[in-house]
């Protein structure tokens, strides 16, 4: 009994050694890159030239972020992803929270019609939809404005926040909403004061959600963008990282920019999203 | 009453989804039956021509055959590694919270951002992994590598792999914790050694997650765009090319919608299928148990 004990001991030892050594790689692999790219977006061009890693202090510089806010077009992009991620989020948030609602609470004929519909749209290749998209849009005469690219960066989100949503809205009860009712308070009250504050988690995951998608999307903007008005900041990493003289600091600094508010938001709701993101395959 | 209010909140989800999913897939199906191109306003029907056509193109077998391949590689591996992570953040040991919250990272941030990141490490002359290759001495190896038709699919691949393993990691993970510490218990008293256990007791338990991890990611490499496009745009000489890229190059490079559509619904016809036999399966499983 005792050489089982210390066998099983011997075990745990191991395994965590070996869980360590997995943790060092995979650190190296999915961590490396961003601190690599962050790192470089505060050296020269000359530093980064010289093909070392280590530079010396002189190499260091904060002229690729001014640079980018003063030369280039960098801010007004920056402002455009800003606006049109913004927009995607609120108006999904709105959609989504009511016609997860009206899916949840009301006895709607061909509910299960409705929501395999909208989630089968996820299995389309986009480059299929793309052409009559463009014609769509070219047609609503939204070519080339935010509200184009907001409208249509919606079909990416939808069908995930109406699922979230609704799986969120059923596990709260109807007595509620009943409550609710008998107060004397509308459907808009309703949501407000007790359905939402309750489905706050699932709320800011789908915010999140929506916001990401949004700022990640690359397809959809660079067919509806046709100047540099609505043009984000997805398109002119392309642009700039596919140049002659690729300005490699600059280039790291814009792909900081881009990734940092990905990073905070995800560090607010992350339990949250992974909760949701896994709750569908654990049901049951 | 009550019922009508029902329909009336779902209409405007309904409404975008028809406007902006629906009719451009029905449309983008009936323009695969034209020649229609952006260039011009008219057009006319061309039957099965663009299907034809298909058969004949060379570009398109090899398009299609790094579709499978791409999509059949990079979700096996993500499964055999996304297992591996998952056993690691079970261990209990310091410092795994940290780990945990930041892993996820290269799954949050945007493609587009991943592709720069990776392109600028793969530059062969001031790229980080041919200045680690230089420093160890195996600078025959230095290339950009993007740009040689030997390395630039495996580093797609690569791209995939690092962008959801963390995902199916983290997901697994939380199947895993559903599963009773007393199953363990018991196994460990018959006798049962680690890859018994693992088998009989682990991959069972999380079986439902991993037919849903699969299915989500056949779904997003078979229709992924972005990673390709933008790291190699299907290049060099066509190694990386695969449909999504090349739909889009037939679209709005050469203008030939209409054979582009044929492709896409190509695409959808080929991922029906899939999801066919998966649900056929699934369904067979049902009565199993």
């Amino acid at each position: 009994m005792k050489g089982l004990r210390l066998n099983t001991r011997q075990i745990k030892i191991r395994d965590g050694i070996v869980a360590y050594i997995i943790i060092f790689i995979s650190l190296c692999f999915f961590i490396l890159p961003m601190i690599w790219i962050f790192y470089c977006s505060f050296r020269t061009q000359e530093s980064i030239f010289t093909g070392k890693i280590i530079a010396s202090l002189k190499g260091f510089t904060f002229n690729n972020y001014i640079k980018i806010f003063s030369v280039t077009d960098f801010p007004r992009y920056f402002v455009n992803s800003v606006k049109i991620s913004s927009l995607v989020t609120i108006l999904s948030l709105i959609i989504s929270i009511f016609g997860a609602y009206g899916l949840s609470r009301y006895d709607i004929k061909g509910k299960k019609i409705v929501i395999l519909g909208i989630f089968s749209t996820q299995m389309f290749p986009q480059v299929l939809l793309l052409i009559p998209l463009f014609l769509v849009v070219f047609s609503l005469n939204l070519m080339n404005s935010i509200l184009g690219i907001v409208l249509t960066q919606l079909i990416l989100v939808l069908p995930f926040c109406l699922w979230m949503l609704e799986g969120y809205f059923d596990t709260i009860p109807i007595d509620l909403d009943d409550a609710a009712k008998i107060d004397g308070s509308n459907l808009i009250q309703q949501l407000i004061y007790v359905i939402l504050p309750i489905a706050a988690p699932g709320t800011m995951v789908v915010a999140f959600y929506s916001f990401v998608v949004s700022w990640s999307d690359y397809l959809i903007v660079s067919v509806i963008s046709q100047s540099q008005n609505t043009a984000t900041l997805t398109l002119i990493m392309r642009r700039l990282s596919s140049s002659l003289l690729i300005r490699w600091g600059q280039v790291c600094a814009v792909a900081t920019l881009t990734i940092v508010p990905t990073l905070i938001i995800f560090a607010f709701v992350q339990k949250r999203l992974i909760e949701g993101l896994t709750a569908g395959a654990l049901k049951e | 009453m009550d019922k009508r209010k029902g329909y009336f909140l779902i209409i405007p989800a309904i409404i975008i989804m028809c406007i902006f999913t629906l009719y451009p897939l029905i449309e983008g199906i009936r323009v695969s039956f034209t020649d229609k191109s952006l260039l011009r306003a008219e057009y006319s029907y061309v039957g099965v021509d663009n299907y034809k056509q298909m058969l004949s193109d060379p570009i398109f077998w090899l398009s299609l055959w790094h579709s499978l391949i791409l999509t059949g590689v990079v979700v096996i591996l993500q499964l055999i590694f996304g297992l591996i992570l998952a056993w690691t953040m079970k261990q209990k040991i310091p410092g795994m919270p940290i780990y945990k919250s930041i892993i996820m990272a290269s799954w949050v941030i945007p493609v587009a951002a991943t592709v720069t990141i990776f392109k600028f490490m793969a530059q062969s002359d001031v790229g980080f992994i041919n200045i680690i290759l230089k420093s160890i001495g195996l600078k025959s190896l230095v290339r950009y590598w993007f740009g040689d038709p030997l390395t630039a699919f495996p580093m797609i691949i690569l791209l995939h792999l690092w962008r959801n393993v963390p995902f199916y990691g983290i997901a697994f993970l939380a199947a895993m914790q559903t599963i009773p510490a007393s199953f363990y218990e018991s196994a460990e008293i018959d006798g049962a050694n680690a890859f018994q256990r693992f088998w009989y007791i682990t991959l069972p338990g999380i079986r439902n997650m991993i037919i849903v991890m699969v299915t989500i990611h056949v779904l997003w490499t078979f229709n992924n765009f972005d990673f390709i496009y933008l790291a190699t745009g299907g290049g060099p000489v066509n190694s990386t090319d695969v449909l999504p890229v090349y739909v889009y190059r037939q679209s709005w490079d050469s203008y030939a919608a209409g054979y582009g559509a044929s492709i896409g619904t190509v695409m959808l016809l080929i991922l029906s299928i899939y999801l066919i036999i998966y649900l056929l399966i699934q369904e067979r499983g049902e009565y199993e148990r």
